[in-house]
């Protein structure tokens, strides 16, 4: 159980993605916007030749769009195929975690649980372990439909 | 057919097995067809064994993976073809009918196994059983029906195909993704090479590079390529079970089998052009009773034909049935009450056709089981829009119909306008827009009924959108007119839609957006221009949708009016662009000369030699109209391409897009200018495109200071992979072959190896170097040069052209 994790902060939020789901993490450029999309698709925005769909995921868990000049980091994700850039406030580090994942405790906040799965521990903290698919599929692609 | 592997004992049994299973269904797929022309001609050595093959390797390989089913099936097939071949057994529609069951038990078993699911378990006996009936049997049922239902000819022969190999798409994905990397990192490159002083010898490697990167994204995108062939295939399979079905008789021809097309439009062609023919052969084509009554051959003739016509793929789906009865079509879109009786009168035969593509109509007095389930011409020509293509009909009542889809080469470029609207820029495919103006346009007039826009251009009435209204974005405010574009979505009725202005006309390569972006519904895609900013493409159909545009056959009338009027006097209407020329005058040039528009650094701009150039690409253009000196710093350029060479036009700024006559009004044969015509009651000139082509320099400037060279021998290998790299390393033009209609330019040079094209060069008129692979000459007489003595061969092809 020596999964890699990747430790972030969302909506003052810790959170943990498994490495595997990660694809690099950039420092956001340029983002188009798309008219017409709720306020959780932050644009458009293209890496080298591939274009990617930013997502505003603060937007998604507390419904206020992250404003522009505070829009630093995201997390590249091929989801189903396509390219996505997932939007965190900062990324703190890469590391094993030799418990691997906990279960849930707590009353979870109704905005989280349809996309944390477990806990993971490191230096004393709990993460909250999300998995970026459920950030499309289950929650964007619902709020667009 | 199924190549069997030496390597197999290195390759794991999974991986065997999905090797047995794809290239099982690739062979099916294939042989649908051969099994219908081989019944239709059962000589046809050559088809038999293909199929024998078909089944022997199936059996041979389904031994070793130990799947007992498809071992059975396809030895009881086995068993029969060889008797077949043996000549012991005619291959009559029973058997084939059997043997085509057979078939697609394989092929379902093979999907099933490649899915992972369970073996459907049905009863394969039965099947085995049909297969080994007694041919007297099989005799009663085709009494009177000698001849096979279907007879296919397809033009080609037997397939044949080249030496492949089987690559996963998504390398070829990445392959192209790297290659588009390196454009984007050469554009990039470019930029900072023009912002610093001009290096010649960088400038020679660059544009090295350059090629190099072009040649390499022409080949890869070539491996997207497929022949139609694939999108064929089915069909000898369909024609055939739907005739046995109906009763009817059909004489099936498929042409054009070799044309390639990109694997995602042959995708997407599929299920048009299978209800195409289902249609024709439901509805077109009649029973051979009413066939003969009508007076025409007994069996009907269906033809499929597809061919490459520029950049587009056309398919010609032709029949010689019925047709379509267009009095049928009026009454009935009468009765469903989207068509006013009065409105109706006043129609032409050409807009009663297209009434079949009104969802829900159909003239199929019943629901059959093969058409008429209410997926009707207005879902085809739906699927055949959304793709950029076109759909024509061609309808001769009781004589035939035939079908016309015009598809792009590949869905990933199309020819599109960049149009700015709330500050951000949107692409939209240039074949749904019919019309721009701007909306101080003295034939548009916008009035507001009720928060409803309308538009009326020219006394129609169109419904009318900002599309930032169906964005919801802000409409900020301008100081010049916007501009209306008047869009024709697929499905539904043209409706007039305003941005803040149309920027720009330029090829795109479309990608498809995430899921997320298409569940707007108003995108079809995006693009990434070479500015690195991506743009989304609009989805006209999607906007009318958004936007809960009324979707009724408006006062077409009027229109039609307006038309007739036209076609009585016989004017034939050309697309030309007004604009604004640097000293004032307005005037219109052909649409379909220009390029496109852009905005051009004015000092770009340069004179050399008296002619006026600019720098574009690399590369000095020619200036159509001399002028080189501007007092602004951007000037907008129309870019015009004649079929080789390409000129730039400074002009003050484009109007937009009107009709014009092909012929002015007035023909006045001076300078630069045709005549005047008469647009929307102003009088404008027109320019010239003979004399402005013409007034141009002969050859580019480039060109002109290193010239062409052709090489004779152009299957030669050596010609092709030494002596043309050299030479255009060494800046030349290179030309492979002569050129068909032996034009040749007396500044070109023929290199040729054989001392009779020599001579034939000579009396065409240009000079020639002669090549020979031995290093000595073969006597005093001997002109030619040695091949590797390049210092002797630059020399001379300089020399020649001194």
């Amino acid at each position: 159980m020596d999964q890699l994790y990747l430790l972030a902060t969302l909506a003052d939020t810790r959170i943990a993605v498994d490495a595997c789901e990660v694809e690099a993490v950039v420092r956001l450029t340029d983002i188009s916007p798309v008219p017409g999309m709720g306020a959780h698709v932050a644009g458009l925005s293209a890496l080298r030749s591939r274009v990617l769909t930013i997502i505003d995921v603060a937007a998604l868990i507390h419904g206020r769009p992250t404003p522009p000049e505070r829009r630093s980091l995201a997390i590249i994700a091929n989801i189903s195929g396509h390219s996505y850039g997932l939007m965190v406030d900062g990324v703190s580090d890469i590391c094993r975690v030799p418990e691997g994942e906990l279960p849930l405790r707590g009353q979870l906040g109704p905005a989280w649980t349809p996309y944390a799965r477990a806990l993971v521990e490191h230096e004393g903290h709990p993460w909250l372990l999300v998995s970026l698919a459920a950030f499309i599929e289950g929650g964007a692609v619902a709020q667009a439909a | 057919m199924v190549p069997m592997r030496a390597s197999w004992g290195r390759l794991g049994m999974d991986e065997l097995l999905q090797e047995f299973i794809s290239e099982t269904q690739e062979t099916l797929e294939a042989l649908a067809g051969e099994v219908v022309a081989w019944e239709a001609d059962p000589s046809d050595r050559d088809r038999l064994d293909a199929i024998f093959r078909f089944f022997h390797t199936v059996k041979g390989s389904c031994g070793f993976l130990n799947l007992p089913r498809f071992e059975r099936l396809s030895h009881a097939a086995e068993d029969v073809l060889s008797e077949i071949r043996a000549g012991n057994r005619s291959p009559d529609p029973a058997t084939v009918s059997a043997v085509l069951g057979i078939m697609d038990r394989i092929g379902e078993l093979a999907e099933a196994v490649a899915i992972g699911a369970a073996l459907p378990n049905e009863n394969d006996d039965f099947l085995i059983g049909a297969l080994s009936a007694m041919p007297d049997e099989a005799v009663v049922e085709t009494v009177g029906k000698v001849q096979a239902p279907v007879a296919v000819a397809r033009q080609g022969g037997a397939q044949s195909g080249p030496r492949t190999i089987r690559l996963p798409l998504s390398l070829i994905d990445q392959l192209m993704n790297g290659v588009s990397d390196m454009v984007l990192a050469r554009n990039e490159l470019s930029r900072k090479l023009r912002e610093r002083t001009a290096d010649p010898e960088l400038d020679n490697v660059f544009e090295r590079l350059s090629t190099c990167v072009a040649d390499m994204r022409d080949v890869i995108s070539k491996t997207r390529m497929q022949r139609v062939d694939r999108l064929f295939a089915a069909i000898p399979r369909m024609v055939r079970d739907l005739g046995r079905e109906l009763g009817k008789r059909i004489d099936l021809t498929l042409e054009g089998g070799d044309v390639e097309m990109d694997r995602e439009m042959v995708e997407m062609v599929v299920d048009p052009l299978t209800h195409i023919v289902r249609n024709s052969i439901d509805h077109g084509i009649e029973t051979p009773e009413k066939r003969r009554a009508a007076g025409k051959p007994e069996m009907g003739s269906l033809r499929v034909e597809a061919r490459q016509s520029g950049n587009q793929i056309v398919i010609a789906i032709a029949d010689d049935g019925a047709g379509i009865d267009t009095a049928r079509l009026v009454e009935k879109s009468v009765l469903a009450g989207r068509l006013t009786p009065d409105a109706a009168a006043r129609m032409g035969e050409q807009e009663k056709l297209d009434l079949i593509f009104q969802p829900g109509l159909s003239t199929a007095n019943q629901v059959t089981a093969i058409s008429g389930r209410g997926v009707g011409m207005d879902v085809v020509r739906a699927n055949v829009e959304r793709i950029g293509g076109v759909i024509a009909l061609d309808n001769h009542p009781g004589q035939g119909l035939t079908i016309t889809l015009r598809v792009p080469l590949t869905l990933t470029i199309i020819p599109g306008l960049i149009v700015r609207a709330g500050g951000q820029h949107f692409a939209i495919p240039r074949a749904a827009v019919v019309e721009i103006l701007h909306d101080n346009n003295e034939t548009l007039q916008i009035s507001q009924v009720g928060g409803a826009q309308i538009a009326t251009i020219r006394s129609v009435r169109h419904s009318m959108i900002d599309l930032e209204d169906v964005l919801g974005m802000e409409k900020p405010v301008q100081s010049g007119p916007r501009a209306i574009m008047v869009v024709r979505s697929a499905t539904g009725v043209p409706f007039a839609m305003g941005v803040s202005a149309v920027d720009n006309h330029e090829e795109l390569v479309i990608r498809p957006a995430s899921p997320l972006v298409m569940a707007t519904g108003v995108y079809a895609g995006m693009t990434l221009p070479d500015n690195g900013k991506p743009m989304l493409l609009l989805d006209a159909a999607g906007l009318a949708n958004a936007a809960r545009l009324p979707n009724i056959i408006d006062d077409r009338a009027a229109r039609q009016r307006e038309e007739a009027a036209d076609a009585q006097t016989g004017v034939e209407m050309v697309a030309a662009l007004r604009f604004e020329e640097l000293s004032g005058e307005k005037r219109l040039l052909k649409l379909s000369l220009i390029e496109r528009v852009e905005d051009v650094d004015a000092r770009l701009f340069g004179r050399s030699g008296g002619r006026a150039f600019v720098r574009l690409d690399g590369r000095l253009v020619p200036v159509a109209n001399g002028l080189c000196q501007f007092d602004r710093d951007k000037v907008s350029a129309l870019r015009l391409k004649d079929d080789r060479r390409e000129a730039c036009y400074p002009v003050a700024a484009v109007l937009d897009i009107v009709q014009m006559p092909a012929v002015p009004d007035m023909v006045a044969m001076h300078g630069l200018l045709s005549g005047v015509a008469v647009i929307d009651g102003e009088h404008l000139e027109v320019v010239n495109p003979f004399a402005l082509f013409a007034a141009l320099p002969e050859e580019s400037i480039v060109e002109r200071a290193m010239g062409r060279c052709l090489l004779a021998d152009a299957e030669d290998g050596w010609t092709r992979e030494i002596l043309a790299p050299l030479l255009r390393q060494a800046g030349h033009d290179v030309v492979l072959g002569l050129p068909v209609d032996a034009i040749v330019d007396p500044e070109d040079v023929v290199l040729c190896a054989d001392a009779g094209a020599a001579q034939a060069a000579e009396i065409m008129g240009c000079r020639v170097v002669q090549l020979r692979a031995s290093p000595r000459p073969v006597g005093p007489q001997d002109g030619s040069i040695y091949r590797y003595d390049q210092a002797a061969l630059m020399a001379a092809i300089a020399g020649q052209r001194s």
